[in-house]
């Protein structure tokens, strides 16, 4: 078969393959990723997308957990200080039904125990970053308010809704627990418990004193119990966001299997693409210096 | 017989080595030039002079082009396929870009920032500034879907532009195949060499190929030139003008005479901007309308389902997609937000107080749901991603293995039809010692008449 005598064609084809890759190759070098656009790897694309998407929702989880473990935290130490106050009015009503003390020192006793009363009002009107923690969902005003008609009654004017704050796919927590769980409910109402306990101790009654101290216990009890959601709830938190994090970093590792780039292979890619360019040129100019039969035809 | 017929044969010899000498020359002069193929000068015995026939001269029988035609042809289809494919490449990579995983505000990476917020707005409904920023990524969302829009109608506009610019250099190729077949039909019917007007030939069809696809025929009055479907592109001396017609969606369509080839041409870079507007685009474009409608629609239900800040049912978010009724063409481009204050967000079950946050953990599970071509939004998103790079890594892909075709295709054409520096140079020796040999004749013919001329004169001088 006859020869083609034009190389050049050939050549230029080859320089092209070979400058392709080793621009391919420096690509991948620079930018650390094998895939740089759609086209390279249509399905770790995709794949990328989704797990992009997985991502900004693990750290959008893990911010939710962390702002709700702030609040949690402040509803959780404002419970201290209402147990502390609550013990305090307890150990007071103990003091004052064992009937040693004159109606004078009953007087100053009512006296402190009304200031706690006004001190757990404001503890359960307490706010965090403008929304009141123990009102609800209805967290805009105050929830604890002096009944307008009689003014020594304190009434909940929040409501009894939970708020599901979502911390993960399809797992979410209440972030909130209602003040009516807390401080007002049945039985064990924190406000009508003090109240009764001042009223007992103004009267100098012994027994009703002593009454009224077994409902601020009761009422104590309630609150303490109702606590334990907020330790139960952070503790999910913490939890959950130490899961976040495992699931971040499996993300980012998958994320790196699908488009980064092998270095070691790319960089060899580089050289071996380069030394097949050099050899195409050195043919090339080669075949430019080629001899032909007129050279000889003097 | 005899030295007059040594002298006539001389001569012929003479004339047939200038002519193979002439066919060398053109050889070399054109060793370069598209579309030619090597020539050669085919001799043969002349007819014999005399009784004894001892005398026999050569004759030049004809120049012979070495053309292999099928050859030709299948690299014309090939070079037609090549370059369909890579103009469907080059248009589509402009486009790529916007679905991108590292494109920054592209639809997906927006649409993660505003469930983001609603996440992050989830955790505290009331605050103020966390309504503004949910306000901000919808808008963020919304001018997503219109520049991904605009980056895709302008790729089918300039591929559109790109359509009437190969029409119109199809034409003038066309015309010039028809003056060509009429050239050649004349030199035909005078009986003389069409070489060189062939060669010429050769060389508009390997443009035309480069532009569209076409099927050829020889008849009688030299080359049929038809679509793959058979309407007449060049018959004879007569071309067909190939004209563009504006059809019903703004787009140039393709017509020969009055019939509309549009659909029919499926190949060079024709058929690839045809390919890249009516197909790979428009799907692109309905796919992103629907998606931009039925996300805009399936948020607006939820936002009507609740309550606002201020205890008010809630209003559609996305400005319902400027649209004809029940249909999603144009949602993409047109999609904006309607809410002007973030107090508007329904974030709570309808009636719902003001920290409540029902509603906007149904907004949230939309993320999940398949609420958009049949997919969840980033899902959606991403197979829109996975469609173009998946066809644009397909066009690639063939327009290397066409490469290769067409570069083995091309060594063999050039093994046939290539003109060999080498091979000429011999020629020319060759043809150079043939002219020198009968011209040593014609002058030995000349010296032997000389003395027989002399051999009755005393005194011949010698």
């Amino acid at each position: 078969m006859r020869v083609n005598p034009n190389y050049s064609n050939d050549m230029a084809t080859l320089m092209d393959q070979a400058q392709q890759a080793e621009n391919n190759a420096a690509q991948q070098l620079s930018t650390g990723r094998r895939v740089n656009q759609p086209s390279d790897d249509p399905a770790a694309e995709a794949a990328m997308i989704g797990e992009n998407s997985r991502a900004a929702s693990v750290d959008q989880y893990t911010a939710n957990s962390d702002s709700l473990t702030n609040v949690l935290n402040t509803a959780n130490s404002t419970l201290n200080s209402v147990t502390n106050l609550l013990q305090r009015a307890v150990s007071l009503g103990v003091e004052g039904a064992n009937g040693d003390m004159n109606q004078s020192d009953l007087n100053s006793i009512a006296q402190e125990v009304s200031g706690i009363q006004s001190q757990m009002l404001s503890l359960a009107n307490t706010s965090y970053a403008g929304q009141y923690l123990f009102a609800g969902t209805a967290t805009g005003s105050a929830p604890y308010v002096a009944d307008p008609a009689t003014p020594s009654q304190i009434d909940y004017v929040g409501n009894s809704q939970q708020m599901k704050v979502q911390i993960g796919t399809g797992l979410s927590v209440a972030a909130n627990l209602p003040g009516s769980s807390i401080f007002s409910q049945p039985n064990a109402n924190v406000f009508e418990g003090l109240q009764s306990l001042i009223t007992a101790l103004q009267s100098g009654d012994s027994s009703s004193i002593a009454t009224a101290e077994v409902a601020v216990n009761n009422s104590l009890n309630a609150v303490n119990t109702a606590q334990v959601f907020y330790g139960g709830t952070v503790n999910e938190l913490t939890n959950n966001e130490s899961f976040l994090s495992q699931e971040k970093l499996n993300i980012t590792t998958y994320q790196n299997t699908l488009v980064s780039a092998d270095v070691a292979t790319a960089a060899t890619n580089a050289t071996a693409s380069e030394t097949a360019l050099n050899a195409t040129v050195a043919a090339a100019s080669q075949v430019d210096q080629q001899v032909n039969l007129l050279d000889y035809l003097k | 017989m005899g030295l007059t017929s040594d002298l006539n044969v001389s001569v012929q010899s003479l004339l047939a080595s200038t002519t193979a000498m002439d066919v060398t020359t053109t050889n070399m002069a054109n060793m370069n030039t598209p579309g030619y193929a090597r020539r050669r000068v085919v001799l043969e015995e002349s007819a014999p002079n005399g009784p004894d026939q001892s005398s026999t001269g050569v004759d030049v029988k004809t120049i012979q082009s070495l053309r292999d035609s099928v050859l030709d042809l299948s690299i014309n289809t090939n070079t037609s396929q090549q370059n369909l494919n890579s103009t469907v490449s080059s248009a589509l990579s402009a486009v790529q870009v916007v679905f991108s995983d590292t494109a920054s505000g592209s639809i997906g990476s927006s649409m993660d920032s505003f469930f983001n917020s609603l996440q992050q707005l989830s955790t505290t409904p009331a605050s103020g500034s966390l309504r503004s920023s949910v306000l901000t990524a919808a808008a963020n969302v919304a001018s997503a879907f219109q520049s991904t829009a605009s980056v895709v109608s302008q790729a089918q506009q300039q591929a559109d532009q790109s359509v009437v610019q190969s029409t119109s250099d199809a034409n003038t190729l066309l015309q010039q195949i028809a003056a060509t077949n009429a050239q050649i039909n004349t030199a035909q019917s005078l009986g003389e060499s069409s070489n060189s007007t062939q060669d010429q030939l050769s060389s508009l069809l390997s443009q035309l190929s480069a532009i569209m696809d076409y099927k050829t025929v020889n008849s009688s009055d030299g080359l049929t030139l038809t679509t793959a479907n058979g309407v007449p592109l060049v018959v004879g001396s007569k071309a067909y003008s190939l004209t563009n017609q504006l059809n019903a969606s703004g787009n140039n369509d393709v017509y020969a005479g009055a019939t509309d080839i549009t659909s029919t041409i499926d190949s060079g870079s024709l058929g690839g901007d045809l390919q890249v507007r009516d197909q790979s685009l428009s799907t692109l474009s309905s796919q992103l309308d629907q998606f931009a409608f039925q996300f805009a629609t399936a948020v607006n239900n939820v936002q009507t389902a609740g309550s606002d800040a201020n205890g008010n049912a809630g209003t559609a978010l996305f400005n319902p997609p400027n649209t004809t009724s029940g249909s999603a063409t144009g949602a993409a481009s047109s999609i904006s937000v309607a809410l002007s204050s973030g107090s508007q967000i329904a974030a709570a079950a309808s009636g719902g107080a003001v920290g409540d946050n029902t509603n906007l953990n149904n907004m949230l599970n939309l993320q999940n749901q398949a609420i958009t071509n049949g997919d969840t939004p980033t899902n959606a998103f991403a197979n829109l991603t996975f469609g173009i790079g998946s066809a644009i890594s397909e066009a690639n892909s063939n327009v290397t293995a066409t490469g290769n075709i067409l570069t083995q295709l091309q060594n063999q054409q050039s093994s046939v039809e290539g003109v060999s520096l080498d091979e000429e140079s011999s020629n020319l020796l060759l043809y150079e010692r043939s002219y020198q040999a009968a011209a040593k004749v014609i002058s030995t013919v000349d010296t032997l008449m000389g003395n027989l001329l002399d051999m009755g004169v005393t005194n011949p001088g010698y």
